[in-house]
This record gives C-alpha cells, structure tokens and sequence, in this order.
C-alpha cells in the first residue's frame, strides 16, 4: 500500500491531492499487467477509474468481458503504444488516443508495444448509482494472498464485503484465504455462502487448488 | 468500426469554446454514459479549465493526457506534467493553464451515490460554437436533441430560446422561451427574463411583454 493511498470508503472529506500515475501503487497481477489502483487511492466513490502499466508479459489491459457488471468502459492511453483486441478487431493507440467500449459482452485486451506505455480506464454502468467493483478488493488482497499475508488478505477481502456486502466472488476469495491459512471450518462456511449467493463459485471450487486442504470434507460443495 | 465501440483521438475532435477554454467534447461525441468525462486544450499560457466549484457530491478528477498544466486549487498552485492525476472535491475552486503547447487535460465526474445524469452543459458548449461559426443547422439540431432528452427542464428551453434569439429568429426564440416560462414551476428563470443580454434583440417585441406578464 502506497503510504498515502486512502481506504476507499471513508466518508470524510479527501484533501486535494496531486499524484503522478507513476506514483501509485504498482500491483502485478498473475496475468503480468499492473494494476495502478486510482480510485482507491483518491477515495473516489462516483465512478470507477483505474491506471494499468505493463508486467513482464507486456499486457496491460486483462483479456475480459464487463458482463458482470454491465459497465461502458473507455480506456485512454497515457503514455506509449498499446495494441488493443476489441472483439476480432486490432487497434494500436498511442498518446492521446482512446477506445469506448459501448458492450459489455465485447471481449477486450490490451498489449504495451512500449515499455512506457500506462492507460486509464474509466467506467461504470449507465443509470446506476455507482457501486465500488468487487474485484478491487480481490486484486488488492492479491498480492498479500500469494506471499501468505493471510491476516493482510482477510483484512482487505472483509473491507470489501462490508462494501460489497454478500458479494458471491468476495466470499469464494475469503474461503481461499481460509483454506490457505488452515481454517477449515471458516473455508467450508464461506464457500457454501459464496455457492448460495452464485451457484457458478460450485463448479470454479472442484477445480480450485487453493481449496486442496478442504475437497475431502463431507462439507464441501460438491 | 463495430457499434459495439469506437476509437476516438482527443485531437483529432473539434473543440468547442466554453468560458473562455477549449473544451475537446468526449462524452457527447461517444455518447458515454456512467460518468461525465471530457478533455480540454490550450496552448503554452491558455486556459485549460475555467475556474469553478463543483456542487456538493461532485467528485472529478483531471489527469494530464498531454503537455504539462499548472494546476490552481484551493488558492494552491501546482506543477502538473502528463500523467499528473489531480483529485479535486466538491466545492473547490480549480483552473488549470496549459505550460506547454498542445496540453490536454482529461477529466472525469459524478455525483456520488447519484447515477449519471448528463446535464448537457458540453453539448451546449458545441451548439454555442456552431452559433459563432454560423453552422445554424448543425447547433439547432443539438439544441433540439438536448429539449428531446430533457423536455421538461426549463433551462435547456431557455438556453434555445437564447440561442435562437442571437441566431436572428425572434419566432423561435419566443417559442422556446413560452416553453421554458411554462416549465419554470419555481419562478427560477425570472432574474434570466429580466437581465440575459443575450435577449437583448427581443425585449422591443411587444411578445417579450406578454412573456413578462
């Protein structure tokens, strides 16, 4: 956590405040982008913004649909090059340039041809007030997830469900945590909520290899 | 180009004049939806972004797409080379002036817990500049667009029937204007009435009385 970043859901008034996206927090994600948490950061809560730089991989924006929370998406190149993949169709876009993506279901992926490049992504869904996506808290508690910081995990999954309360991926993650950390009996509740609240998290669990310790418990869903 | 997206370059979209800055206009060009976002240009010494407050609730915040800004906040001046992101809360006043040649500065708002509602200011930026350019065609098809989508807010009546009345057609203008006078439950539009010199063509018509009284 950068020292300055803020919790997203305070409701006290956020001074003014000047960053570069250089600055931010730099997540890498397993997919090799990484993530430049903006809207955390400045504690906006009226829309969604994100930063994205380039990992070793070289992506930059994650292969993905917005089907599940139905956002309008516009992802402005900051700096460099970046090959976008917009459903079947290529576009590089340097400094300046932008693509909206109007469709939800429209698969869309970006790629740094530049070392440098950054792009901004700024979204939500049309008519509604804006809500703070769950996957941010997934993506935060990520890193802390993989190097074993389960305590850090937990505290950042559990932020997000008081945002997000009841959030069928938030308790799917929290069971990981959980199973990880040698909580069975906390693993086991929780994914049985996750599966009750979005009965997908039942087939993505068979396979989950986070939940080794728990597979054989009479318990998990089968 | 799918209908499922667009490529837009932030240069390449004519900018409209909107107090006295260069207002490049992404949202009404895209037709984007969750939030207000839009860009503006200047040269080294220009105005980016007209001074102003944002009501309680409106968050934005500005990021250097280009160039290099000076960013006054809150009576607070700042350095802003692109890629600079600047939060501003609600009820600060905030301008920016371009340091270099060709500075864009995107930006984004909303109201928190509020859903979106475009309140049309941008596209009446694009009619007011196709006014001044005398591309009437083009500026009353925008002002008819924005009376479609908000036929029961007096403003944007108003604004039509100001509009109207500096575009030279006096019959227009009155109609809009009755429109407008109609809607205005509140009484809000009295002091405009009474005061817009962009009326000023029409206060010797024996309608503009009528619309008084």
């Amino acid at each position: 956590m950068h020292p300055t970043a803020r919790l997203g859901e305070s409701l006290e008034p956020v001074p003014v405040t000047f960053i570069h996206f250089d600055e931010l927090d730099a997540i890498e994600m397993p997919d090799g982008f990484v993530w430049r948490p903006v809207r955390r950061h400045f504690g906006i809560r009226a829309f969604g913004v994100n930063a994205y730089t380039a990992g070793a991989s070289g992506q930059i924006v994650e292969e993905h649909t917005e089907q599940i929370n139905e956002h309008e998406e516009i992802y402005l190149v900051l700096r460099g090059r970046v090959r976008f993949t917009v459903g079947d169709d290529e576009h590089e876009l340097g400094a300046g340039q932008l693509v909206f993506v109007r469709d939800p279901a429209l698969r869309r992926s970006g790629v740094a041809l530049t070392n440098d490049a950054a792009v901004l992504a700024v979204g939500g869904k049309p008519g509604e007030a804006h809500e703070i996506s769950a996957w941010e808290y997934t993506f935060a508690a990520g890193p802390h997830l993989r190097a074993g910081r389960y305590d850090e995990a937990r505290r950042l999954l559990h932020e997000g469900l008081e945002t997000r309360p009841g959030s069928a991926p938030l308790l799917y993650d929290l069971a990981c945590v959980e199973a990880l950390a040698g909580e069975s009996d906390k693993a086991l509740e929780l994914l049985n909520e996750a599966v009750s609240a979005d009965e997908r998290f039942r087939k993505y669990a068979q396979t989950d290899g986070d939940f080794a310790s728990i597979r054989d418990d009479p318990r998990f869903p089968r | 180009m799918s209908d499922g997206y667009t490529i837009l370059s932030l240069d390449e979209v004519e900018p409209a004049s909107h107090r006295g800055s260069n207002l490049i206009p992404v949202r009404h060009t895209l037709g984007f939806r969750p939030a207000g976002v839009n860009a503006w240009i200047a040269d080294a010494g220009g105005q980016l972004i007209p001074p102003h407050e944002e009501d309680s609730g409106n968050e934005e915040l500005y990021v250097v797409a280009r160039g290099r800004a000076t960013f006054t906040v809150g009576g607070e001046t700042a350095d802003a080379p692109a890629g600079t992101l600047v939060f501003v809360p609600p009820e600060v006043m905030r301008t920016a002036v371009a340091a270099e040649d060709g500075t864009i500065v995107f930006v984004a708002g909303g109201s928190v817990g509020e859903a979106f509602n475009a309140g049309g200011w941008d596209s009446f930026a694009i009619a007011w500049t196709c006014l001044e350019v005398g591309r009437l065609d083009e500026g009353r098809a925008i002002m008819d667009q924005l009376i479609a989508e908000k036929p029961d807010y007096w403003a944007t009546s108003y604004n039509a029937g100001c509009w109207e009345a500096l575009a030279g057609n006096a019959d227009a203008a009155f109609e809009h204007l009755r429109r407008a006078k109609g809607l205005d439950a509140e009484g809000e539009a009295a002091p405009y009435f009474r005061e817009d010199s962009d009326l000023d063509s029409l206060r010797d018509d024996p309608r503009f009385e009528e619309l008084l009284g």
